[in-house]
Order: C-alpha cells, then sequence, then structure tokens
C-alpha cells in the first residue's frame, strides 16, 4: 500500500521534506505556512464576500495560463486572489 | 499561524505579498485572521482523504447506499456529515473489470475537496494536467498502474461545475472485511485513478 499511501508523485513531492511534519493520509498539505495562509484568505474571502468559487477559479485559470510554466502553484492562488480582490463588484 | 511571518530571515517576496493581502482583507473588514487561522487548520487536520476513503468502504459494504452514492454523489456523501465548497455537484465514477476512470483537471485544480481535502502538489501540475487527457496510460505507469488492454480508460475533466471521485474496485479477497477494515485500503491515488 505504500505507494499510495505516501503520494508518490512523478515529481517526488515528498523528497527533503523532514519526518515528522504533519501529513494527512501520506499527504503534505501545504509545503510552506504562506501556501496555507493564501489558501485560507481565498476561502476566507470567497466565504465572506458571497462572491463564489467560480468567480475565483476564473482568475485562478487565467493566473495559471497567464504565469510561465513551473510557476509554483501557490503563487498562482495568490495572483488569482490579488485579481479578484482588484476586480470591480 | 498568525506569527507564521516571524523568520529569523528577512520574509520572501511571496511572504510579503500574502501578508499585504491578509492586512488589506482585514482593513476593510472583510475577513478576520481567526477566520483565516481556522479555515488552515481545517484543511490541515479534519478534511482528507480520509473522508473519501470511507464512502467507498461504506459503497463496498452496503450496496444501498453503493447505487445512492452512484445516483447523487453529493446526498450520499452528506449522508456521511461530508459536504461544502467543491463538493455541490459530485459524481462517483464506478470502476468495474472492464472501465478504469480517472479523473484531472485540465485548467487548473478543481477537485473534490469534502472527501479528499486540497489535491496533491502533482494534480496541479502542468505535466499531469497536460498529459492525463493525452496519455493517460503513461501517466499511471508512472504511478506503477498497468491497466489491461482490453480495460476501457475514461478520462473526466472536473473543469465544469462538477466534482468527480473514482470508486475503485474492491480487491479481491476483501470478502471478510468490514467497513473499518477496508477503510485504510483506500487512498487518494485510487480516488483520483492513478492507481486501480
Amino acid at each position: 500500500m505504500s505507494s499510495g499511501l505516501i503520494g508518490s508523485g512523478p515529481d517526488g513531492v515528498l523528497d527533503g521534506i523532514p519526518e515528522g511534519v504533519p501529513r494527512h493520509n501520506g499527504e503534505l498539505v501545504f509545503a510552506e505556512p504562506w501556501e496555507g495562509r493564501a489558501f485560507g484568505l481565498a476561502a476566507a474571502y470567497v466565504d465572506a464576500t458571497g462572491v463564489g468559487w467560480a468567480a475565483f477559479r476564473a482568475h485562478l485559470v487565467a493566473a495559471i495560463a497567464d504565469l510561465p510554466t513551473g510557476t509554483p502553484y501557490y503563487e498562482a492562488w495568490v495572483e488569482a486572489l490579488e485579481r479578484l480582490v482588484a476586480a470591480p463588484a | 499561524m498568525t506569527d507564521a511571518g516571524h523568520h529569523a530571515s528577512e520574509p520572501s517576496p511571496i511572504e510579503r505579498r500574502v501578508a499585504a493581502l491578509e492586512s488589506l482583507l482585514v482593513e476593510r473588514g472583510l475577513i478576520t485572521s481567526d477566520v483565516v487561522d481556522a479555515v488552515v487548520e481545517t484543511y490541515e487536520r479534519d478534511v482528507g482523504p480520509l473522508n473519501g476513503a470511507r464512502v467507498v468502504a461504506r459503497a463496498w459494504t452496503d450496496p444501498a447506499y453503493r447505487a445512492r452514492l452512484l445516483a447523487d454523489g453529493t446526498r450520499a456523501i452528506g449522508e456521511l456529515g461530508f459536504g461544502g465548497a467543491e463538493g455541490e455537484h459530485l459524481v462517483a465514477l464506478e470502476n468495474t473489470p472492464t472501465v478504469h476512470n480517472l479523473v484531472v483537471c485540465t485548467l487548473c485544480s478543481c477537485y473534490p475537496w469534502p472527501v479528499l481535502g486540497l489535491p496533491p502538489v502533482w494534480y496541479k501540475s502542468f505535466a499531469y494536467r497536460a498529459r492525463a487527457v493525452r496519455e493517460p496510460r503513461a501517466v499511471m505507469a508512472e504511478f506503477g498502474t498497468v491497466v489491461p488492454d482490453d480495460v476501457d480508460v475514461r478520462v473526466w475533466d472536473s473543469s465544469a461545475e462538477v466534482r468527480y471521485m473514482v470508486l475503485p474496485l474492491r480487491p479481491p479477497g476483501t470478502d471478510d472485511l468490514g467497513e473499518d477494515a477496508l477503510v485504510p485500503l483506500v487512498t487518494r491515488d485510487h480516488m483520483i485513478g492513478v492507481v486501480r
């Protein structure tokens, strides 16, 4: 079962991460605190404003397309949230 | 988590951007840092693939539940207390001896959070998003999964409103196991479909 439980991705996402870091069912959720913060900010903003995840997702799709391939995923997430916040209501 | 920015060294540019964004939203009265803390903690601790594993184990042991899950995924996971953001239109895809399902989001990272938690890094990668559709068998092979040629591989793109999870085949030799004993046999990768 280990291949499935250890989140064995093609890019070896758990390489180099020290043992003892909390994982959920084998998966490290956030690689760095700012990633969790960025996720939490978006979730809180979407919930508080009622803008809806679909609106956020549209910005996320655009941000991923606009940023260079290989840009860390949560950087695109931050970019998307900045655009959503800046967009006219 | 509010002291996450306290580093011995200078914060990185991305850390500064996130902190600035948080300050802006707090100043506007839209969010509080306590709410952000709670969201992060929930996803780090409480929401994850174990939820989905419970759903699968229930479906393996309760034919009536299995039928309800395949008919209306959102309602069926709700029976087990799971639901919320990104779970509003959940469809469970049934693997059979002749069909294997694989889930991807080609445009971004759509994923059924209530049952699988947040997606792994590789699911969000450009390589996976591009290749899962083009060469699914090659992608699965990198996870050690070889699907026989006479099994039909179906790839599902989550980029519409619908979120998918795979209902894997029950492993052979587990007829004597109950639901609780089956839960640990179900992994996130089974429910995405990169493992059969």
